[in-house]
């Protein structure tokens, strides 16, 4: 075979996102030690944390929103925090320049919002890069579920064996496993249309597609990892729900920004329609910017 | 989790391909050589896999000295993605492009690569894989098919099943036992190149239930097989046989199985299709835009010279969800199209009867579920 090495479109800087992780994660450890009832002490705890990740100059990786090439190191933050489960929202602060929204939210929330209907044109100003760090988040909070998944039904054992012993749970969670690759793949392209053309149509219609995507897989990783966890992942003292709760609200959230799930695959339909077929259409939503 | 499908772009020159590809396919269409129909695995056409090798779209990865043409494999992939979305007659030399022809590449001798490569190339030599038995399905260590010495190469008997094309193609390669299985089972399997046309062999069909003639049972007794004609190390065919399977989960015909009845959906749809039908289509968009950046991302990994066994499973349990998956959604809003013609009509039939035979294929759903779950660490 021939000597070509491709490379990716994008990579985040290995040790950004390695320093990223660590973070966080020792910020929501400490966080969900001391979070207790009391709300106002929960406030002060997160924003104590976000001073933290901001001396780390994490906050301000992302000059402006617009800065496309910024965004691999960005997504990598994003993705860092909604894994760890720290209440301290790095798309806020990223994207929205807002601190005090970033610490607004009580851990282990939930609140619907209503949904609009998807609209073509005159996405709100922001809204599309809003959107797309939520589809990170809700990567990065679904692999956790996993995550917490995958090392419980090792350690729990019935019957007289871990439940990972079970064909029945090893499926389970393969498919989740799947679903969730399929969620990443499409929020990953999007990205990469981000930083190679900016704010293009492309990028638009790739997120929505990205949109429905997680949306489908968030319902599966929610029911498996729920399921293999039993009571426990229902309780409020098992760190499951953290992940679940943000998961349930950022969905939620991107159809807010982008119009709902079913809004988003009916304008993608047109694209096909537009394009003359299924196969014309996904070529040429994907198609290379530069042919 | 550790699932790893970085962002590939295809370069310029493979859209420029495809293109090329489009065209040719037009001309193939449009001058009444074949007409779309079936999924990829059962319209065998060898004209047009001779057409295929003169313009250079078979080996195409391969090296030059055994007829190849030195591409990458994104390149392949834009080729088989275009011929597959457009449901061409490509079965006839589907099997030695994709999986012999590297086989030989990689385990062969050299005097086999001068002999079968670039014939494969040229599109006028065609290969059927000869591994599932009565009693062997997924359980591909279990083979009970025996070949045993004798003067100048071997003795085979046994029986093989679902071995498609073999009553049109050349050869098939063989997976039968010629030693001890050891503990693993793994032990004592070797791989054989059979010529189809010999006459110490028997060839009888196996009927679908859409009524189609793609398998066959082949049985042999006392088959000789030359020793020239043993592919690699005898004892090694397990390694073999499972060191391709990257290059036969991951690739575009896990998901474009019957695309066909997809585009027949959209042609039949109207000028302002009804928003149920234009979300289905959407949402078929969504799933094979996610499914196809995978794709991309597992070709150039096997570029870069990485084997993503797992990744690949992956694709193909995804990829075959989707297929079941699209038949039911399209299904479901079927009322609601404007004015399914007869082509979708046909797509419609022949997906609803063909598609346990997409998923089957390659691996049932439970083994890539059970490489998933192990690599996921909990198997």
């Amino acid at each position: 075979m021939p000597d070509k090495k491709l490379h990716p479109v994008m990579q985040a800087d290995a040790l950004i996102a390695d320093a990223a992780r660590r973070a966080f994660g020792d910020q929501a450890k400490a966080y969900f030690e001391k979070a207790t009832d009391d709300v106002a002490q929960n406030k002060a705890l997160r924003e104590y944390a976000l001073r933290e990740i901001a001396d780390l100059g994490f906050c301000d990786a992302l000059e402006s929103p617009d800065n496309a090439s910024a965004w691999p190191d960005a997504a990598a933050l994003i993705r860092a925090q909604a894994y760890s489960g720290l209440p301290v929202d790095m798309v806020h602060i990223l994207v929205g320049q807002d601190t005090a929204a970033a610490i607004a939210r009580e851990a282990g929330t939930y609140e619907a919002a209503p949904v609009p209907a998807a609209v073509e044109r005159d996405l709100p100003a922001g809204s599309a890069l809003f959107a797309l760090g939520r589809c990170l988040q809700l990567g990065s909070a679904m692999e956790a579920a996993i995550d917490l998944s995958l090392q419980y039904v090792q350690d729990r054992k019935q019957f007289g064996r871990a439940l990972s012993a079970f064909q029945a749970i090893q499926h389970s969670l393969a498919i989740a496993a799947e679903d969730l690759a399929a969620a990443t793949a499409s929020t990953d392209l999007a990205l990469s249309a981000l930083v190679t053309g900016g704010q293009s149509a492309r990028f638009v219609h790739l997120l929505r597609s990205a949109a429905v995507v997680n949306a489908g897989a968030v319902t599966r990783v929610y029911e498996v990892t729920h399921l293999v966890h039993g009571a426990i992942g229902f309780t409020s003292e098992y760190a499951l729900h953290h992940h679940t709760l943000d998961m349930l609200q950022w969905r939620n959230d991107v159809q807010t920004l982008l119009g709902s799930e079913a809004g988003c695959a009916r304008l993608l339909g047109d694209q096909a329609v537009a394009h003359g077929g299924v196969w014309a259409g996904v070529t040429g939503l994907m198609g290379n910017p530069a042919s | 989790m550790n699932l790893n499908f970085p962002i590939f772009e295809l370069p310029p020159e493979a859209e420029k391909l495809r293109e090329q590809v489009r065209d040719f396919v037009r001309e193939e269409t449009g001058s009444g050589k074949w007409q779309r129909r079936g999924d990829f695995a059962t319209f065998h056409l060898p004209g047009f896999s001779e057409r295929l090798g003169s313009r250079g779209w078979l080996g195409m990865t391969w090296p030059a000295q055994y007829g190849g043409h030195e591409k990458s494999m994104l390149e392949r992939l834009v080729v088989t993605e275009e011929l597959i979305a457009a449901n061409a007659p490509i079965a006839a030399h589907w099997i030695s492009d994709r999986q012999s022809g590297p086989l030989l590449l990689r385990y062969g001798t050299e005097e086999q690569r001068q002999r079968f490569l670039p014939e494969i190339a040229a599109g006028r030599c065609f290969f059927s894989i000869g591994m599932s038995e009565p009693d062997s399905g997924s359980d591909l260590a279990s083979v009970r098919t025996r070949a045993t010495r004798t003067d100048g190469g071997w003795l085979l008997n046994g029986r093989k099943v679902w071995t498609s094309f073999a009553h049109v193609n050349h050869y098939a390669i063989v997976l039968a036992r010629t030693g001890d299985a050891g503990e693993s089972r793994h032990g004592g399997l070797s791989q054989f190149i059979v010529d189809l046309r010999g006459k110490d062999l028997t060839i009888r069909p196996i009927i679908n239930m859409a009524g189609g003639h793609e398998f066959n049972e082949v049985v042999f007794e006392d088959t000789f097989v030359p020793s020239d004609l043993i592919v690699g190390e005898p004892g090694n065919g397990w390694d073999q046989v499972t060191s391709e399977l990257a290059y036969e989960r991951s690739g575009p015909e896990r998901y474009l199985s019957c695309i066909r009845l997809a585009e027949a959906t959209v042609r039949c749809a109207g000028k302002n299709p009804a928003p149920a039908v234009r979300e289905t289509i959407g949402r078929l968009v969504a799933r094979l835009i996610s499914l196809r950046t995978m794709s991309i991302a597992v070709a150039a990994q096997l570029q870069n010279g990485e084997m993503p066994n797992l990744e690949a499973a992956l694709i193909k349990d995804l990829g075959n969800a989707f297929e079941r998956e699209q038949v039911q959604l399209i299904q479901a809003i079927q009322g609601d199209i404007e004015s399914p013609d007869q082509e979708f009509l046909d797509a419609m039939t022949e997906a609803s009867v063909y598609y346990p035979s997409w998923a089957l294929r390659g691996g049932t759903r439970e083994i890539l579920r059970g490489i998933v779950a192990r690599g996921l660490g909990i198997r």
